[in-house]
C-alpha cells in the first residue's frame, strides 16, 4: 500500500522525534514534534499505521510542506 | 332532470383540464426516466428531490413551471429551461430556491432560465428572504451563445447579474459538475457547501484539457480537497445530497431572513454550560504546548450548537457561528493545534470574510485568543501577508456589531491588535493565564538582551520579561477591562453581549461592508 506522507505544516525545526522506522501507530499518534514560534507542534499519523520512513533528525530545520515521515497504512 | 350547470361547458372544462395535467406533466418528469434512473441508481437526487427535502413539506410554490428553452427547436426538450425555480420555507421560513436540474440540457444556462434566477434573486431581494441555489450546471448552453449575436442577445443584458450587497442571505451547494454561472453564484454565496465528487470550476475539465493540451482530472480541477483545503471556497463538504441540504437549513437557521432584522433567538438547550467547570481540562500545563481549542468552545456556547465554517482551510484559526444563551454569534479562535495558532495568509482570508458575514447580518462576534503573531517569513510575504492583515484590520474596524474580546493564553504584537486587543473590541477580557506582549519573551530577550537562553543572566532576564507579560500590568490601567476566571467565561460573555446589545437599532448593524468581495 501506498505510503502517506506527514508534512511539516509550519516553518521551523524538529525537536524531539517520538516515534521509530517499523513502529506501528494508532491513529492520533505523534510521530514527531516541531518547534516554531516558541510552540511545540505536533506532526500526527492521522490515521494510524506503519512508520515507513523519518526523513528528518533533530535539530534539523524543515520548512512548511515538507515531507517529513511516511507512514503505510 | 339534472340541472345543467351553469357557464362553460363541461367538456371545455374537461379539456383545459387534462391539456393543463398533461402540460404539467411534462414538465415534472424532466429529462426523462432514463436519466432520472441513472441519478437514482448513483445514489444522487434529483432537482425536484433536492427541493422537496430543502423545502417544508407542502411549502414549495413553483415559478416557472411551463418554462422552457426560447430556442424554438429546443423548446419540446427543455422542461423549465433546467433550472427549477421557486419559493418554499425552510424550517417556517420563506426562501426562494434555484435548482439546476442536470437531467434538462446539462441544466446549462439560457435566455429563459437566466429570467427566472434574475425573478428569484429580484423578489428574495426586495422581499427580505434567502436564496438557495443547488449548483450542478455544464455552464453555457451551446450553441444558444455562440456567434456574435448570441453574445449580445444572452449574455450581459443584467448588470446586476453578479451584484453583490449581501442584503439578504445566499447559500449554495455544489452537488455535481458545476461551471459557469452556476459557479459563480456558489463563491458569491455566504455559504457554500459540496458534496464529495462533485466539481466548481471555471469550465469543465474537457475545456481546460482543448484549452491547455493536456489531460485534466476534473477532482484536481476543482474537486472537493482543493476547494476545501487550498481555495477555501468549501465552507463545508459532505458525502450525501441530503447532507448538503441539511447543512444549508443549519446555516439559514443562524441568520436573518434579510440584512435589516437581528438573527432569530432558540431556546437554550439543557446542559448548556455544564463543561464550564472542567475548561481547564482542555488546556495543557505548558505555555509551549498545543490543544485543539473547539473543545472550549464546545464548553462556552449553547450546547451543540458550534458551526464550524471552512474547517480544513486556514486551520491556525477557528471561525464559526454558533449560539450563547439563544443568541446567534460568530466565533472566531485561534487554534493552538495547528502551527501553534500563529496567524497565516489563509487564516486571515477566513476569518476576514468572516467578520463580513456575521456583520452583515447582525451577529455579534466573540474572539477567543492565543496565538504567539503572525507566521513570519519569505513565503507570507510572497502571499502578501502585509494586505491580509490589515484587510483583517480594516473589517475589524468596519464592523458595527458588537466585539467582544477574550485573551486565554497568548496575544502577541499585532495579533493581539487583529484578535480585538485595545480599542479593537468593545470589551475585552483575559484569563489569569493570559501572557500579553509584544513578543514572546524568549525572542524579547533576544532582542532586548542579546541573549540566548544557555547565556548567563538569561533565566532572570526571561523571568522578568515574562512577569510583565502577565495580564495583571494590563488590567490595572485598563485596557482589558476585565480578568475572568476560565470557568466564568460563559456566563461573563452572557452578561457582556446582553449589555452590548444594539438597543438603538433593534439589534441592526450599519453594514459597511455589504460590497466587500465574497473572495479576493
Amino acid at each position: 500500500m501506498a505510503g502517506v506522507e506527514l508534512k511539516a505544516d509550519v516553518t521551523g525545526s524538529v525537536w524531539k522525534i517520538l516515534a521509530t522506522a517499523g513502529q506501528q501507530l494508532a491513529p492520533g499518534d505523534t510521530v514527531m514534534i516541531l518547534e516554531s514560534m516558541k510552540m511545540e507542534i505536533p506532526v500526527i499519523a492521522e490515521d494510524g499505521g506503519t512508520v515507513a520512513e523519518i526523513r528528518v533528525t533533530e535539530g534539523s530545520p524543515v520548512t512548511e510542506g515538507q515531507v517529513v515521515a511516511v507512514v503505510t497504512g | 332532470m339534472s340541472a345543467e350547470r351553469p357557464g362553460m361547458a363541461a367538456d371545455l372544462r374537461a379539456k383545459i383540464d387534462a391539456d393543463y395535467n398533461a402540460r404539467r406533466a411534462k414538465a415534472l418528469a424532466m429529462g426523462g426516466p432514463a436519466k432520472l434512473e441513472r441519478r437514482k441508481a448513483e445514489g444522487v437526487l434529483n432537482a425536484r428531490e433536492r427541493i422537496d427535502y430543502l423545502c417544508d413539506h407542502g411549502s414549495f410554490i413553483e415559478s416557472g413551471l411551463f418554462s422552457t428553452s426560447m430556442v424554438p427547436e429546443a423548446s419540446d426538450r427543455s422542461p423549465c429551461d433546467g433550472k427549477i425555480a421557486g419559493f418554499g420555507r425552510i424550517d417556517g421560513r420563506d426562501a426562494a430556491v434555484v435548482a439546476n436540474d442536470f437531467t434538462v440540457m446539462g441544466a446549462s444556462s439560457g435566455a429563459t432560465n437566466g429570467r427566472k434566477i434574475a425573478h428569484m434573486k429580484r423578489v428574495a431581494t426586495q422581499r427580505g428572504m434567502p436564496l438557495v441555489f443547488l449548483g450542478e450546471s455544464s455552464g453555457a448552453r451551446m450553441p444558444d451563445h455562440m456567434g456574435s449575436r448570441g453574445m449580445g442577445a444572452l449574455l450581459g443584458n443584467d448588470g446586476a447579474q453578479y451584484q453583490r450587497l449581501r442584503e439578504i442571505p445566499w447559500a449554495s451547494a455544489t452537488l455535481g459538475f458545476s461551471y459557469g454561472s452556476s459557479s459563480w453564484y456558489s463563491v458569491m454565496a455566504d455559504f457554500h457547501v459540496m458534496r464529495k465528487g462533485a466539481v466548481l470550476a471555471v469550465s469543465s475539465s474537457l475545456l481546460a484539457s482543448l484549452a491547455i493540451r493536456e489531460e485534466v482530472d476534473p477532482q484536481a480541477l476543482g474537486g472537493w480537497k482543493l476547494h476545501a483545503e487550498v481555495t477555501g471556497f468549501a465552507d463545508r463538504v459532505v458525502d450525501t445530497d441530503e447532507e448538503a441540504l441539511d447543512a444549508i437549513k443549519r446555516f439559514l437557521d443562524y441568520l436573518p431572513s434579510h440584512h435589516n432584522m437581528a438573527p432569530p433567538v432558540r431556546p437554550v438547550p439543557p446542559g448548556s454550560g455544564d463543561g464550564m467547570a472542567d475548561i481547564l481540562d482542555h488546556l495543557p500545563s505548558s505555555r509551549t504546548q498545543v490543544y485543539d481549542v473547539r473543545k472550549v468552545i464546545d464548553a462556552l456556547v449553547d450546547r451543540d450548537s458550534f458551526f464550524e465554517l471552512k474547517p480544513r482551510f486556514g486551520r491556525v484559526a477557528v471561525t464559526g457561528l454558533s449560539r450563547l444563551g439563544g443568541n446567534t454569534v460568530g466565533i472566531v479562535a485561534n487554534n493552538p493545534l495547528v502551527k501553534g495558532g500563529a496567524l497565516d495568509v489563509d487564516a486571515c482570508e477566513k476569518i476576514t470574510s468572516f467578520i463580513v458575514l456575521c456583520d452583515s447580518f447582525n451577529i455579534p462576534l466573540v474572539f477567543l485568543v492565543d496565538t504567539p503573531g503572525f507566521v513570519i517569513g519569505t513565503e507570507a510575504e510572497r502571499r502578501r501577508a502585509p494586505g491580509k492583515i490589515m484587510n483583517f484590520m480594516n473589517a475589524l474596524a468596519l464592523t458595527t456589531m458588537p466585539k467582544l474580546s477574550v485573551v486565554l493564553r497568548k496575544s502577541y504584537g499585532q495579533a493581539y491588535l487583529n484578535m480585538g486587543g485595545g480599542r479593537n473590541s468593545d470589551e475585552m477580557a483575559a484569563w489569569p493565564t493570559a501572557e500579553i506582549s509584544f513578543m514572546d519573551p524568549q525572542f524579547a530577550v533576544k532582542v532586548v538582551h542579546g541573549l540566548d537562553p544557555d547565556a548567563e543572566g538569561y533565566a532572570a532576564r526571561f523571568g522578568e520579561m515574562s512577569r510583565a507579560s502577565e495580564v495583571w500590568d494590563i488590567a490595572s490601567i485598563y485596557a482589558v477591562q476585565s480578568v475572568v476566571r476560565p470557568q466564568d467565561t460563559r456566563d461573563y460573555l452572557l452578561r457582556m453581549l446582553d449589555v452590548h446589545q444594539l438597543r438603538l437599532t433593534h439589534g441592526v448593524g450599519q453594514h459597511m461592508m455589504r460590497a466587500w468581495p465574497t473572495s479576493y
